[in-house]
């Protein structure tokens, strides 16, 4: 049988709302107000996250992020900084009671991340989990995730890369050693994809194209492969309220962006 | 006395802690406070903030193991940082000078 879900698609927001919206769906979910949710959205202005035990002067240029227009939040999840700008981020919420909750989070990633490797198919894109939290395609990453579990209810989110900006990434990240900066970023190039570089069609297309092409793709991907029955909808006034609330008093909060 | 440890010990992500120790460096030296940053995953993410905190008291060299039994006590689901991933950046510590470290 089906599991009923309500899938979302949210438009480009600031960061501090993005983070804000999935926190809500989680509450929401949560006091089973909402269905389980699938959420799709994008950045605007672009930013940068970093995992909720990152250090954030460790790990990003502020400095360099204010004067390239960047947003920085840091996330309620764990993982590593990660920019966004040109993918397709998504987020899915799941009672821990649900027949699609897993107990152990790698199993867990390995059922939730099928509806990516699916989504991509669909594009013509083969690719595979790599454990702990990537999926990666002809041996290099294209999506990194990241999940928690608050309120009884598993929140993962994570991105699927649609182009690869490494220069511009590397210019808003702080590198451990300087030196080794231009080495790393050829190292990163070489392990890092996306589904403009894998799909040769794709490169004629604006990446507003095909980002809603992704989108498509992957809310049939997740279909398929979790199974499920979309409502589609927008997010509740209430739900809109709390995350809007979220974002001015938390993920735009110095004492929440500088915790670690 | 201030303790920095920063490595990717085997089966882990990037760690990076802070220590605060009652002593000169060494196995016996107590921690007064910790903070351990990464890329890593540990949920429910409050209860590692609570670990930290019990983790005051502990010497050195018993770090991993009281690292691993507190995150078992709390119930912590753990994915790339362990207790034998933080022995290894101690023991690095330990053995080697800040500038052989960067």
């Amino acid at each position: 049988m089906s599991h009923p879900f309500r899938l979302l698609e949210t438009g480009f927001n600031p960061a501090a709302f993005n983070m804000g919206l999935d926190e809500a769906l989680l509450r929401a979910v949560a006091e089973g107000k909402s269905l389980p949710t699938l959420r799709f959205y994008g950045w605007n202005p672009p930013a940068v996250s970093v995992g909720y035990f990152q250090g954030l002067r460790e790990e990003i240029d502020v400095g360099a992020c204010a004067l390239d227009g960047v947003d920085i939040v840091r996330r309620i999840t764990g993982g590593g900084a990660v920019f966004h700008h040109h993918e397709v981020t998504y987020s899915i919420v799941v009672p821990l009671a649900h027949p699609l909750a897993r107990e152990n989070i790698l199993e867990s990633y390995r059922l939730l991340l099928s509806g990516i490797t699916e989504g991509l198919a669909d594009l013509g894109i083969q690719s595979e989990f790599s454990p702990i939290n990537d999926i990666s395609a002809g041996g290099k990453k294209i999506s990194g995730n990241a999940q928690t579990r608050k309120l009884g209810c598993i929140l993962q989110h994570g991105t699927i890369l649609l182009d690869v900006e490494v220069d511009r990434m590397f210019g808003l990240l702080k590198v451990p050693q300087e030196k080794a900066k231009g080495k790393l970023i050829a190292d990163i190039k070489s392990r890092v994809t996306s589904v403009k570089h894998l799909l040769p069609k794709a490169g004629a297309e604006s990446l507003e194209s095909l980002f809603s092409t992704t989108v498509s793709a992957l809310e049939r991907g997740f279909a398929r492969a979790l199974d499920l029955e979309y409502a589609r909808s927008d997010p509740s006034p209430e739900e809109h309220e709390a995350a809007g609330a979220l974002a001015a008093e938390k993920f735009s909060s110095r004492s929440w962006t500088e915790l670690r | 006395m201030k303790l920095e440890l920063i490595g990717k010990p085997e089966g882990c992500k990037l760690l990076r802690a802070t220590i605060d120790i009652d002593a000169a460096p060494r196995p016996d030296a107590r921690i007064q406070a910790i903070s351990i940053r990464g890329d890593f995953f540990a949920i429910p993410e409050e209860e590692f903030d609570a670990l930290e905190r019990a983790l005051a008291g502990t010497e050195l060299k018993d770090l991993g193991r009281e690292f691993s039994a507190r995150a078992r006590e709390r119930g912590l689901q753990c994915a790339g940082i362990s207790g034998e991933g933080l022995d290894e950046l101690v023991r690095h510590a330990l053995t080697t000078t800040p500038q052989e470290r960067n």
